[in-house]
């Protein structure tokens, strides 16, 4: 009925055409498939079907049971439309493998060459990105403080980089486009020097259009090994799970925008969920396994909820480094870019589903739906794992060591903020649609939207009419043009307050490169339990503290990790200064 | 639904309708407690995540509750404690947060999308289930996403 009367309204107001025009070529009718439809038995749950998200004639896939919204009807982003490979037949392209580990010491060099890959995903080929021709791309093992070169060769039809996302290294090798080096061309190279300060799960990607280049499987893992016996408990198994979305509308692709990114407002959140690149990710492992997951989320936009069927779940380190003690906790929520190790043990036999189980928004009727979506099985035997690491899964290891670090810095946690940023939005020329039902839905905004319950005002949301920002409440200046710096051995205190009043508010995962932070407090509220990050959440309406350990000298961006948001303006730069030589090892390219 | 029932209700949500925020709930008073008032601020239940939730992704929220103005509760009848509960929006379903003062307390947590924040007195500070009357109550901030129908935009549009 709500919907009826939004259609009547946008009737009445003649919502026609603005700005956008029909730039998109027609787009092939959808294929229904076979629903999966297995949680493994979870109670209480049930598969959400993405099969009535493939697209019902729409250029976009849309929720259950919606449609486009009239005023939005035949309107198409203002951007052309593009695609990896140019409408190549992927069948000419070579298929993507599955990751490689690659087992680098101190000094060694790998060759990483980003190229167009054939993916099949639910039966249909895709032409997409791959690095060496793998996704993810090759998982990288090497020990803390480990220095290696990465020759990077860009093969694909757009410029790149590689960015090493959380670490700790020389700031011209951070991969930074416009910041720490320009783009390296279709064709061209660039040598990377990548030195590992820190144990812990990094990954690396490109930091250029992220939006099309990582979302279309530019991404891969470094697992840094600490020097320390004993770092993490014994496990019978470690794995490691990339979690992504891709936007498939039938058996098509949706394109990106060639000029910048679309899907402006929320950012792409894709109706195929995967690990590993796969939408499946089954396992078998012996009764009372104990698993250890490295896991990274890629999303370009998605927050996940990732459970294991009900098994229990240990959170034992994140980012940059264990927390200071392990806890026992029902599921794992990662923001876009975030990491978390976790331990699993899979106690009895049977069939455990590895889901990401949410409570999404029928902004329509107004009510919150939840969502489960299987990404894989566990299948427990009934054989008994060995050996047994009952007694090490059941103690809940306190990590003094992370503890002695962080007191270092406890006395920095009361002191006021250096510096306050406000995390809004500016819009203009977005649709009549659009703007209208914003200025209804605003009445409320969950602090985490976990799908994008509007795609067709999203879809038609470009970086021409969406700019993100990150507001300097001091001095009033945004994004960029926030002069920010600080000297190397320095504590800043940053405080992130997330407007719930902007026309669009949502939640942020906020990354700052080449340095290391605390979240100390959010909304008030100390922090109980600290850990190294490098990426935080921000959701709406919520005041966020983190004290950043300005350890390294550059310029360092902080910017949102959700793709779109990063492509239309939302991020800035963190000088930390040399004493003596001003401006920080920034190469002299921003300034 | 009962008549006490479909007024609490009403003016739950009427307490809503000067959110300022996601997590901000005003309380208002009830006959009992005329001269008392409050409001109460959701913040997630500590987690080692950026947000707190339950394993089907419903939010956890701990709630500050500011309180002032509330009497005795003796002087109220056979009561000892004012009692915090988050009530599903049928009322069908009662969890009991903890136990409030004059001033701020925390109490938590609250697991439901949308609910009623209501605080009662009873005879006992952990009551297994609502016994006593109800003296303020709000709405959580959630409870706006049924609010279309009340924006002027769709005032006078007929039902579909």
């Amino acid at each position: 009925m709500i919907y009826r009367c939004l259609a009547a309204i946008a009737a009445a107001c003649c919502l026609t055409p603005l700005a956008l025009s029909a730039q998109r070529p027609p787009v092939t009718p959808p294929k229904p498939k076979p629903a999966a439809a297995d949680t493994g038995g979870m109670p209480g749950m049930q598969d959400h079907d993405h099969t009535r998200m493939q697209g019902q004639g729409m250029p976009i896939p849309m929720p259950e049971g919606m449609v486009m919204m009239p005023g939005l009807m035949g309107l198409r982003p203002n951007v052309t439309p593009f695609l990896p490979g140019g409408g190549i037949d992927p069948k000419t392209l070579p298929p993507a493998r599955p990751t490689g580990v690659v087992r680098l010491d101190d000094g060694d060099t790998l060759d990483l060459t980003a190229t167009l890959v054939r993916r099949t995903i639910n039966g249909h080929e895709f032409a997409m990105y791959g690095y060496n021709e793998q996704v993810p791309g090759p998982l990288i093992r090497v020990v803390e403080n480990a220095t290696i070169t990465v020759r990077f060769h860009n093969r694909i039809d757009l410029p790149s980089s590689v960015h090493w996302h959380g670490v700790r290294l020389e700031n011209r090798f951070d991969g930074t486009v416009g910041v720490t080096q320009d783009a390296v061309p279709s064709g061209g190279s660039f040598v990377y020097r990548v030195h590992f300060p820190d144990a812990g799960v990094y990954w690396y990607h490109p930091h250029v259009r992220e939006d099309i280049e990582q979302a279309m499987g530019l991404f891969g893992n470094v697992l840094v090994a600490s020097r320390e016996t004993g770092y993490y408990s014994p496990v019978n198994r470690e794995e490691t799970l990339v979690l992504d979305d891709l936007m498939v509308n039938g058996d098509s692709l949706v394109p990106f925008g060639r000029e910048g990114p679309d899907f402006a407002l929320m950012g792409r959140v894709g109706n195929v969920l995967m690990i590993n690149a796969e939408p499946r990710h089954d396992m078998r492992v012996k009764r009372g396994e104990v698993v250890r997951f490295n896991l990274t989320n890629v999303s370009s936009s998605r927050t996940w909820n990732l459970a294991f069927g009900g098994a229990p779940i240990k959170v034992v380190a994140s980012d940059i480094s264990r927390f200071e003690r392990e806890e026992l906790v029902p599921s794992v929520v990662l923001a876009p870019a975030e990491r978390y190790v976790v331990e699993v043990r899979f106690e009895k036999p049977g069939r455990y589903a590895i889901v990401n189980a949410i409570q999404a928004i029928n902004h329509f009727i107004g009510e919150f739906e939840p969502q489960v979506d299987t990404v894989g099985i566990v299948t427990v035997d009934s054989a008994p794992a060995a050996p047994d690491y009952s007694q090490q899964f059941a103690t809940l290891r306190k990590n003094t060591a992370v503890t002695r670090d962080v007191d270092r810095y406890r006395k920095y946690f009361e002191r006021a903020p250096d510096k306050t940023i406000r995390l809004t939005v500016a819009t203009s020329g977005l649709p009549l649609a659009t703007v209208q039902f914003m200025n209804v839905d605003t009445a409320y905004f969950a602090p985490v939207e976990w799908v994008d319950g509007m795609p067709d005002m999203n879809w038609l949301s470009t970086h021409t009419q969406v700019r993100w920002i990150l507001r300097d409440e001091e001095t009033g200046k945004e994004n960029m043009d926030i002069d920010w710096r600080a000297p190397v051995g320095s504590v800043v205190k940053l405080r992130i307050f997330n407007d719930p009043k902007s026309f669009h508010p949502m939640q942020h995962p906020i990354h700052l490169h080449g340095q290391r932070m605390l979240v100390i407090a959010r909304d008030g509220v100390r922090t109980k339990n600290l850990v190294w990050k490098d990426t935080s959440l921000i959701p709406v309406g919520s005041t966020v503290d983190l004290l950043i350990d300005a350890s390294n000298p550059g310029a360092w961006m902080l910017h949102c990790h959700i793709a779109e948001h990063l492509g239309t303006g939302m991020m800035t730069v963190l000088h930390v200064d040399v004493p003596g030589e001003g401006v920080g090892r920034d190469n002299g390219r921003h300034h | 639904m009962s008549h006490p029932h479909r007024i609490l209700i009403a003016a739950a949500l009427a307490a809503a309708v000067s959110v300022s925020g996601p997590f901000d709930i005003v309380l208002l008073p009830t006959a009992r407690v005329p001269g008392a008032t409050g409001h109460a601020r959701l913040v997630f239940a500590p987690s080692p995540f950026g947000i707190a939730v339950t394993a089907d992704g419903r939010a956890r929220y701990d709630a500050q509750v500011t309180i002032s103005g509330l009497p005795d509760p003796a002087s109220l009848g056979a009561y000892r404690a004012y009692v915090a509960w988050a009530v599903s929006s049928d009322l069908s379903n009662w969890h009991r947060l903890g136990t409030i003062t004059n001033g701020t307390s925390t109490v938590g947590s609250a697991e439901l999308n949308k609910f009623l924040f209501v605080i009662t007195v009873e005879a006992d500070s952990s009551p297994p289930r609502q016994g006593g009357p109800v003296v303020l109550r709000g709405a959580s901030p959630s409870t706006w996403l049924q609010s279309f129908l009340s924006h002027p935009l769709f005032r006078g549009i007929p039902p579909g």
